[in-house]
């Protein structure tokens, strides 16, 4: 069990945590999440102690282990930590990484940790890459070996500071499989991810953190369809509903479309969903509102339904009435139309945004 | 787990190649500066000191030598060289470098008598001769030692002692030094300083100090019942380290000039020099053809390696070479490391102190710091010379291998220590099995690199009266009055020498640090 106590930690321009305060039993899976510059990470650190907590403690077992003349090493033994670099050790193969520590701090012998080692290594499933260095291997390959060697030592607890968001996208599969893997062996696991779908998959707790505390700490259930706090809210509602201003014709709509890209990874929409995003978003903006783009900003809002599967993209803007079918690129909006499930625009001459067209995918 | 015994033979056939680049190399040196020394050029022939004194004209005189002003009355005209020491003033004129040099004639005659060629010497003399007597170091602890001195030069005189020297070693060109008998119970040491480069006053013989004032050193030491032990400058050392105290007593055959009697005190004249004046022969220069080219360099070889066994004089310099090297490599290498140990970790205190001795250390030339410690910090210390430049040498040594560390473990990055932490190592061990196995990597290529400018950097140790190589070189070369093979030997031996250092560093490197190699061809196996 570990207790966080006022725990804060403050550096010369910034105090990423305040005041966080926790109670963590055994077996438990949290998911840490939240906004950058949160102090997600920081909060990790600390409790390796990576990091020295200015103020607060850090309660391991009964143990404060910020205690003046506390031997660190002794927490750090009961504790793993996988990180978003790997960090893997460049002079030695991917099986001498994962013995190194067992037979150094555990006094095993080779033999012991060799077998270790390549039972491990078969759980993350990497046997043929034994003898392969670091440099070698792909970033998901890496990020398993890590996994292996921390569980080598048997840790009581493993902290994870953002294990898949130095990976490709292809390879964020395998590095969550081996997490969920581990989720199901009763250890205590502390991750802190952006992948919120991965989060609520495998943890049975989630804290959402902000304002430099744990600011809502619930099941994944109440964080994610019911949040109880406004700024909850609002980080919630964000990771469902994707909103930008097109503010002129010098707008970076292909930042747009890479930010889009990473809406639908985040929620999970199939690719053939995302290309007919993508296709309605290019037809919207390259071409029907090319027009509008030039006198108004225009509000693009993109909202995806998981039961139904649909996606709704909406674009409001004022100014004078402006009918897609009537006014716009006649081709482009006769393509549009017959690609989407409905489009429809919307006149209302009394509201702030006096155009709304919505397209329904 | 791997370990690679291909390292080992890769070192090998490396080494194997270098040796050759070396030879091949050194061979194409040999033959580019011998073809060079056979052409000359035609000039006026000058036959007269009169001839000497034109604009155009360069005349050499020796560093601090009261020859300067006797060129400056005779030839207003000509310009005035400074030389360092006799066989590159000889060597100089002999190539036209310096139309003439002026100075000390016995060391000319005996130059030319010993087979230097290319130069010959204009009849009779100019001036009224130097003085040249014994100087006493102000900081002597035998009391009233001129006083000694004097009174043992006015006995040899009177009892014929000085004559039977003069004729021995000046008249007969006899270069046997007699058998002088050792103080019985000395309760003195007598250090005396000198030179060894001016035959023949002072110079080597058969592997051993010898000449007109080492004798009379000797028996002044043995005449006084005292010890003698002798320590070897350059000209230019020779006064500051007798004004600092390193010696008792100059017996160089130095000359008393106003200067230097103004740090030293001078006895009554030793010896009274004459001046004469070297010009170049082009007369007996000659193209001479390959086999004449040949010959000349086997007796060029004979000279500088056979003859009175000089080669044990290159011998000693290159072990003594080695020694202030490897000490320094050693001592260096743990001071490096140990002071690196203590800043690791960011003590404010310690990281200051370190920087500013390394900005000190790095920031002097490192013969001037080799001459700061001798002369100034160790002044008054009993230290020999060679205990001074392994100081200087560890000092700058371990300032760069402090640098090396700092910046290897820079490249490794701050993740793999907390790796480490993070899997329950304490600080010193993840520092000792994780960083610096990976830091060494980055750091031996650079390590290899400074034990090479290590082993030529200690060449300037003859500025505190060490006799290493570059100094024993010197010493060949002041008696062959030839530059070609003293220099060429030399250089070939320091690429040895270098060769040598690296094949042991990269055996140490294969031992000692585990695991993968960061470039080489082991890193393809899969």
């Amino acid at each position: 069990m570990i207790e966080l106590v006022h725990l804060e930690k403050r550096y010369e321009n910034s105090a990423p945590l305040v005041d966080v305060n926790a109670v963590i039993n055994d077996g438990d899976v949290i998911s840490i999440i939240g906004p950058s510059g949160t102090g997600k990470s920081t909060l990790i650190r600390c409790i390796n102690m990576l990091e020295r907590p200015t103020g607060g403690r850090i309660i391991l077992d009964g143990v404060d282990i910020c205690a003046p003349g506390y031997d660190v090493t002794k927490a750090r033994r009961k504790m793993g930590m996988v990180f978003q670099s790997f960090n893997l050790f460049g002079h030695l193969n991917v099986i001498e990484n994962i013995m190194q520590a067992q037979i150094d701090i555990l006094k095993r012998p080779k033999s012991e940790a060799y077998a270790t080692g390549m039972k491990l290594l078969r759980r993350v499933g990497l046997t043929s890459r034994e003898t392969n260095y670091p440099d070698e291997l792909s970033g998901g390959q890496k990020q398993r070996v890590a996994i292996a060697r921390t569980l080598a030592m048997d840790p009581e607890v493993i902290l994870f500071d953002e294990p898949t968001s130095a990976l490709d996208p292809t390879m964020v599969g395998e590095v969550q499989s081996v997490i969920r893997d581990l989720a199901n062996t009763e250890k205590t696991m502390l991750i802190v991810t952006h992948e919120m779908n991965f989060a609520r998959a495998i943890c049975n707790r989630v804290f959402y953190m902000d304002q430099g505390g744990i600011y809502e700490d619930g099941t994944p259930d109440q964080v994610f369809d019911n949040p109880q706090r406004d700024r909850t809210r609002r980080f919630v509602r964000r990771l469902k509903v994707l909103e930008f201003t097109i503010d002129g014709p010098d707008f970076d709509l292909a930042g747009a479309e890479t930010e889009i890209g990473g809406y639908c990874s985040q929620n999970d929409i199939s690719s053939r969903a995302k290309y007919r995003i993508d296709l309605t978003f290019e037809e919207l903006t390259y071409h029907i509102l090319q027009p509008v783009i030039e006198r108004v900003p225009v509000q693009i809002t993109i909202e995806y339904t998981e039961e139904e599967e649909n996606t709704e993209i909406t674009a409001s803007f004022g100014g004078e009435k402006f009918d897609p079918a009537e006014n716009g690129d006649d081709f482009s909006y006769i393509v549009l139309q017959s690609t989407v499930k409905s489009l429809s625009h919307h006149y209302d001459p009394k509201a702030e945004q006096t155009n709304t067209i919505r397209v329904l995918i | 787990m791997k370990i690679n015994n291909r390292v080992d033979r890769t070192v090998l056939v490396k080494l194997g190649q270098k040796t050759i680049t070396v030879l091949t190399m050194s061979l194409i040196l040999v033959l580019v500066a011998g073809l060079l020394t056979a052409c000359g050029t035609e000039t006026e022939v000058i036959t007269s000191p009169e001839q000497l004194n034109r604009e155009d004209a360069k005349i050499g005189v020796a560093t601090d030598a009261p020859e300067f002003a006797l060129v400056e009355e005779r030839f207003p005209k000509a310009e005035v060289v400074y030389t360092q020491d006799l066989i590159a003033a000889f060597t100089s004129v002999a190539q036209g470098k310096m139309d003439a040099y002026v100075g000390n004639k016995l060391n000319m005659e005996l130059a030319i008598y010993n087979g230097l060629q290319g130069v010959r010497l204009l009849d009779g003399t100019i001036g009224e001769g130097n003085v040249s007597a014994v100087a006493i170091s102000p900081r002597t602890e035998i009391p009233d030692l001129k006083g000694k001195i004097n009174e043992f030069l006015k006995q040899v005189k009177e009892d014929g002692t000085l004559d039977d020297m003069r004729s021995r070693w000046i008249d007969k060109r006899d270069m046997a030094m007699p058998t002088i008998l050792e103080a019985k119970d000395p309760q003195l040491n007598l250090v005396v300083g000198t030179t060894g480069l001016s035959e023949p006053f002072t110079c080597y013989v058969n592997g051993e100090l010898a000449g007109y004032d080492v004798e009379l050193a000797k028996r002044f030491a043995s005449w006084l019942g005292a010890s003698i032990e002798f320590k070897l400058y350059d000209y230019s050392g020779i006064v500051p380290a007798a004004q600092g105290g390193d010696v008792d007593c100059v017996f160089a055959n130095l000359y008393v000039t106003p200067e230097r009697e103004k740090a030293l005190e001078f006895s009554n004249p030793t010896f009274i020099v004459d001046i004469g004046v070297m010009v170049r022969d082009t007369g007996s220069q000659n193209g001479g053809g390959i086999a004449a080219f040949f010959s000349s360099v086997k007796e060029s070889f004979e000279k500088t390696f056979l003859t009175e066994d000089r080669w044990l004089l290159f011998v000693g310099g290159i072990v003594t070479t080695l020694l202030i090297t490897v000490l320094a490599i050693i001592l260096g290498t743990l001071i490096g490391f140990a002071v690196y140990m203590v800043c690791r970790n960011g003590n404010r205190a310690a990281n200051a102190i370190t920087r500013f001795c390394i900005w000190l250390i790095e920031g002097m030339p490192v013969v001037v710091l080799l001459m700061i410690l001798y002369y100034v910090l160790f002044e008054r210390v009993n230290l020999s010379g060679v205990t001074v430049s392994v100081m200087a040498f560890t000092l700058i040594f371990a300032a760069a291998v402090f640098n090396m560390l700092k910046a290897g473990v820079a490249t490794v990055g701050k993740g793999q220590m907390e790796a480490a932490y993070s899997l329950g190592y304490t600080d010193t061990k993840a520092f000792f099995n994780i960083m610096l196995p990976q830091a060494l990597r980055h750091v031996m290529p650079t390590y290899k690199a400074q034990i090479k400018a290590l082993i030529k950097a200690t060449a300037v140790v003859g500025y505190v009266a060490v006799q290493d190589l570059t100094k024993m070189g010197d010493i060949v070369r002041s008696r062959t009055y030839e530059a070609f093979f003293p220099l060429i030997a030399i250089a070939v031996v320091y690429f040895i020498l270098a060769a040598i250092l690296i094949w042991i560093v990269n055996k140490i490197e294969v031992r000692a640090i585990p695991g993968r190699r960061p470039n080489g061809d082991d890193q393809k196996k899969g």
